[in-house]
């Protein structure tokens, strides 16, 4: 070989014939680049792309507070306050012991306990750690940076005024859909509808860009209620007070607008208070005064004496004999012998005998329809969950006995709602408006007795009241009120009576001459000295108008004017 | 030192294209890094400049040694190419000496030097490119004639490798072995002696990569991203510049719209830079880059020629040596960004962060200027006649 020998330019060109090789290899590998460039970005780019938005776009949920619900004067009862949601969004949760032992500090858990949750929870791929946080708190947890631990707002629905309207308004779930009362009841009203948005979010999580709204959040409508929170006070300090001071079980006030129907106030007691879910006894979640039916006793009186007076067989003046009244084998007799007595002292005496008698001598249809007129086994609030409708039995079924005792409040079962409405359309001048527990929901009222007889009736009710009546301890210093006690036994688990155990009951308008509340008092059980209404449940409801009235700044009236003249001649005693 | 004060002011002879692309390539590189390394940055340290910054001082110190360089008659790196090769094995084996070197992601590749880590295989290759280069002058006949004078600078190589793959430099080694290759090829080595390195080689690479089970997984990652049980897990960072590079399209997202820099695109300012730069200027920008890049090696690849035409055979080896390993690197960082190589730890040259890499990058091209020069200008290549004319 002669290449020892090779010349400089003979190198030279080697050298540039491989360069061209080497150039020319990369000028190759270019092309390959270029090609695959092309590729990627043109013929691919729709895979890539939907690779691209699988983990870069997300729908999160636009959340939608639900409405607020306010008493009548705007006092919130129930509002929904922002809250987080701690969630674990992998299976296999992986965490640092610091962070653990951070997390289990701001948290509240036990170490050991935490440990064990994430560990019970290892092969679910979405897992709440803690629900409902409070906000700030959630911020401390953010400020770990705990990887695969998300933070979710929702919303939490809080009762401020919490035992007070707890039975009215029920309460909802976790995922604020309301379950009971009024929450259940406005659920379509008070529910907010999520929404979603399309969003492009980096790996942390965090939105970047809001791509579009798929679907727009409807926030809920705020409902306002009748009550005054003021009066609802009001009733459950008092009832709360004579339900330990007569050692009972339970008991219901309800305060009605007289003109309006609204419910001011409807307190049950023992209450809950429905902040706090976790321990709920379901018997006190009940809304006795709309869901529990009872026999009325001597309150339903009135509206029989009602009846007479419509019906033209009775006038103010009409004597009654209260001789004791037999019935095949059953004999309807008062303690002590009255002799023949106008209607009036029939219910101030609250004569059964009496009673029966008028009762009796009225024509069966009347008699049913106008029952069913003051609104007696048909539904009162419309749509109450678990209203009961009570119970009024059709005339063709009564009998002789039955029309009799039902006129002194046995065989027929009302709700405390029921009696309060039935006492509104004696305080309306006889028009009839249904029960609302919405303010400004007037109803259309409806004239279900005339005017004289109400007047005549609310005249009666004052003598009830009155130094001869049965229900002195209801009278209030300063105004003029009116109505009718009833002591009924209650019913035993085997059908019958019982001999030891009653129900006391007070319904009563104020003030007489211009009326604007109507109370029911209920108290089950008064264990104490008393158990008649008069004594148990008749006190309650002079303190009841009385802290009421002076709230509503409705003026006493001493120099009490005489009554419309209907009644103006009804002192026969 | 008489040539520097002659020179300085007085013209230089600057090839205008090759200074221009890199210009271009420089300043497109600072944009990108910009907008590539604003989040990361951010959340790590809570200014989006931080790299940023970091970069323009690098390449502020790069543009110092690029105009010292531009001084420097190639003559004296001549010379000095056995001392060199000295400095850059010593500098293999320092870093790889506990409480020098600097360990990131599993590889020990820097060297703490107070100010900056240097990443040892960037100034490395320049003093193994300089004495390959200078070896090939000298013994080139032995090269062309026997077997001994290609395994000479094979043996070099071997040990630099060596280094490198225990510092688990793997993209480095590859890159040192072409660049390497090429110049000996060109310098006239038998394509027999050639084949058989190659051939060698080729199945000894192979079998380390089976070797190391990670990189067999990286691997079966790279044949398929997409698969599931890879897309998260060793396909994930393939799949995420992928799905970078197809978002960009035909014109790109614009700039600083990248969304897979949002912490889904690992690396997104060093490795796959090219992928957020794909994503934010679409097809369009793909292409001006790579013919950029083209432009840039083409130019380095007429310079060699140019200085081959006129016997200057060291600037000429030289030259083909920073051209193959620009064109290379450049080729294996868009072939592992789009998909069509294994993920590697190489940076794109002149784009990528990474302040060393930078600084040796600007400092080798300064290089090259001054070849240009010396050509263009009749600048005497042979110190001894230049002593003489003095």
């Amino acid at each position: 070989m002669s290449r020892g020998a090779e010349t400089k330019e003979e190198i030279s060109r080697r050298f540039i014939a491989r360069t061209f090789w080497v150039l020319g290899f990369f000028i190759l590998l270019s092309f390959l680049l270029l090609l695959r460039a092309t590729y990627l970005q043109v013929l691919n780019k729709d895979f890539l792309i939907n690779q691209g938005n699988a983990r870069q776009m997300r729908e999160p949920t636009i959340m939608a507070y639900r409405g607020m619900i306010t008493d009548r004067n705007n006092k919130p009862l129930a509002i929904s306050t922002p809250v987080d949601s701690l969630a674990i969004n992998r299976k296999n949760f992986l965490i640092s012991p610091q962070q653990l032992n951070d997390l289990s500090e701001l948290l509240d858990i036990d170490l050991q306990k935490l440990q064990k949750q994430i560990k019970a929870n290892n092969e679910k791929p979405y897992w709440y750690l803690k629900r409902h946080v409070s906000t700030e708190l959630s911020d401390k947890v953010k400020a770990l940076n705990i990887k695969n631990l998300s933070i979710n707002r929702e919303y939490k629905r809080t009762y401020p005024a919490g035992e007070l309207v707890s039975q009215i308004l029920g309460y909802t779930d976790t995922d604020e859909k309301g379950i009971e009362g009024i929450e259940l009841q406005y659920e379509s009203w008070l529910r907010g509808v999520s929404g979603k948005k399309k969003v492009l979010k980096d790996r942390k999580f965090r939105s970047i860009e809001n791509i579009g709204i798929i679907k727009t959040a409807r926030p809920g409508k705020d409902l306002k209620l009748s009550i005054d929170l003021r009066l609802q006070y009001i009733a459950n300090k008092l009832l709360k007070e004579s339900i330990l001071e007569n050692q009972a079980q339970y008991g219901t006030i309800i305060v009605l607008n007289a003109l309006t129907s609204e419910v001011l106030a409807m307190a049950n007691q023992p209450s809950f208070d429905n902040n706090e879910r976790a321990s709920l006894n379901h018997s006190l979640i009940r809304n006795r005064a709309v869901i529990d039916m009872y026999e009325p006793g001597s309150s339903i009186k009135p509206f029989i004496i009602a009846n007479a007076i419509e019906s033209g067989q009775y006038d103010t003046l009409s004597l009654i004999d209260t001789s004791p009244v037999k019935i095949g084998k059953k004999i309807i007799k008062d303690r002590t012998e009255k002799g023949a007595i106008d209607l009036a002292t029939i219910l101030s005496k609250s004569s059964n005998a009496g009673m029966s008698r008028i009762s009796l001598s009225l024509e069966s249809d009347k008699l049913w329809e106008m029952m069913s007129n003051f609104g007696f086994g048909t539904f009162s609030s419309g749509g109450f969950p678990g209203e009961a409708r009570g119970e009024l039995h059709h005339h063709s079924q009564w009998g002789d006995i039955g029309k009799a005792t039902m006129s002194y409040g046995y065989g027929i079962s009302v709700t405390p709602l029921q009696l309060a409405q039935a006492y509104a359309i004696l305080a309306n001048d006889g028009i009839h408006r249904p029960i609302s527990l919405l303010a400004n929901q007037l109803g259309e009222g409806k004239r279900v007795l005339s005017s004289a007889t109400a007047a005549a009736v609310r005249g009666m009710l004052e003598k009830v009241v009155g130094p001869d009546g049965t229900a002195r301890k209801a009278t209030v210093e300063g105004y003029r009120v009116g109505g009718k006690s009833g002591t009924v036994w209650k019913t035993s688990g085997s059908g019958g009576y019982t001999e030891d155990r009653y129900r006391s009951f007070f319904v009563g308008i104020a003030p007489l001459d211009n009326p604007q509340l109507v109370v029911v008092v209920f108290i089950d059980e008064p264990s104490g000295e008393f158990y008649y209404g008069g004594d148990v449940a008749a006190p309650v409801f002079s303190k009841v108008i009385s802290e009421s009235l002076r709230l509503m700044a409705i003026p006493p009236n001493y120099n009490t004017s005489p009554l419309p003249p209907l009644i103006a001649d009804l002192n026969l005693e | 030192m008489s040539f520097f004060q002659k020179d300085l002011i007085q013209n230089y002879k600057i090839d205008p294209v090759l200074l221009l692309v890199i210009l271009m390539l420089l300043m497109i590189g600072l944009i990108t890094l910009s907008s590539a390394s604003s989040a990361i940055s951010e959340n790590d340290f809570g200014t989006p400049f931080y790299y940023l910054n970091r970069q323009l001082f690098a390449v502020f110190l790069g543009s110092i040694g690029a105009l010292f360089c531009l001084m420097i008659p190639i003559d004296y790196w001549k010379k000095i190419g056995p001392l060199l090769l000295a400095l850059g094995i010593f500098l293999l084996i320092i870093v790889l000496i506990p409480g020098f070197g600097h360990t990131a992601n599993g590889s020990t590749r820097w060297l703490k030097l107070g100010v900056m880590n240097v990443q040892v295989s960037d100034p490395a290759r320049l003093c193994i490119m300089i004495y390959i280069a200078g070896y090939l002058v000298r013994r080139n006949r032995q090269l062309r004639e026997g077997f001994v004078g290609f395994l000479r600078p094979m043996l070099v190589l071997g040990v630099a490798s060596l280094l490198l793959l225990l510092e688990t430099d793997f993209g480095a080694t590859a890159v040192l072995l072409v660049t390497v290759l090429s110049m000996l090829l060109v310098a006239g080595a038998r394509i027999r002696d050639f084949l058989i390195f190659l051939l060698s080689t080729t199945t000894i690479l192979a079998l380390l990569i089976m070797q190391f089970p990670s990189r067999m997984r990286r691997f079966s990652g790279f044949l398929d991203p997409w698969d599931e049980n890879v897309v998260f897990n060793t396909g994930y960072q393939l799949a995420q510049s992928l799905i970078a590079i197809g978002r960009g399209e035909w014109l790109g997202v614009g700039l600083g719209n990248s969304v897979q820099k949002l912490f889904y695109l690992p690396e997104a300012h060093t490795d796959f830079i090219f992928a957020v730069f794909s994503e934010e200027f679409g097809l369009i920008g793909s292409i001006c880059l790579i013919l950029l890049f083209v432009t840039l090696i083409w130019r380095v690849f007429r310079l060699a020629i140019k200085s081959a035409k006129a016997d200057h055979f060291f600037e000429a080896y030289f030259c083909i040596g920073v051209g193959s390993w620009l064109a290379f690197q450049v080729a294996i960082n868009l072939g592992v960004n789009m998909g069509l190589l294994p993920t590697k730890g190489l940076t794109l040259p002149l784009i990528s962060y990474g302040r060393s890499s930078i600084i040796m990058t600007m400092i080798t091209l300064g290089i090259l200027l001054r070849i240009y020069h010396e050509l263009d200008s009749g600048y005497a290549p042979h110190s001894k006649s230049k002593r003489k004319d003095q």
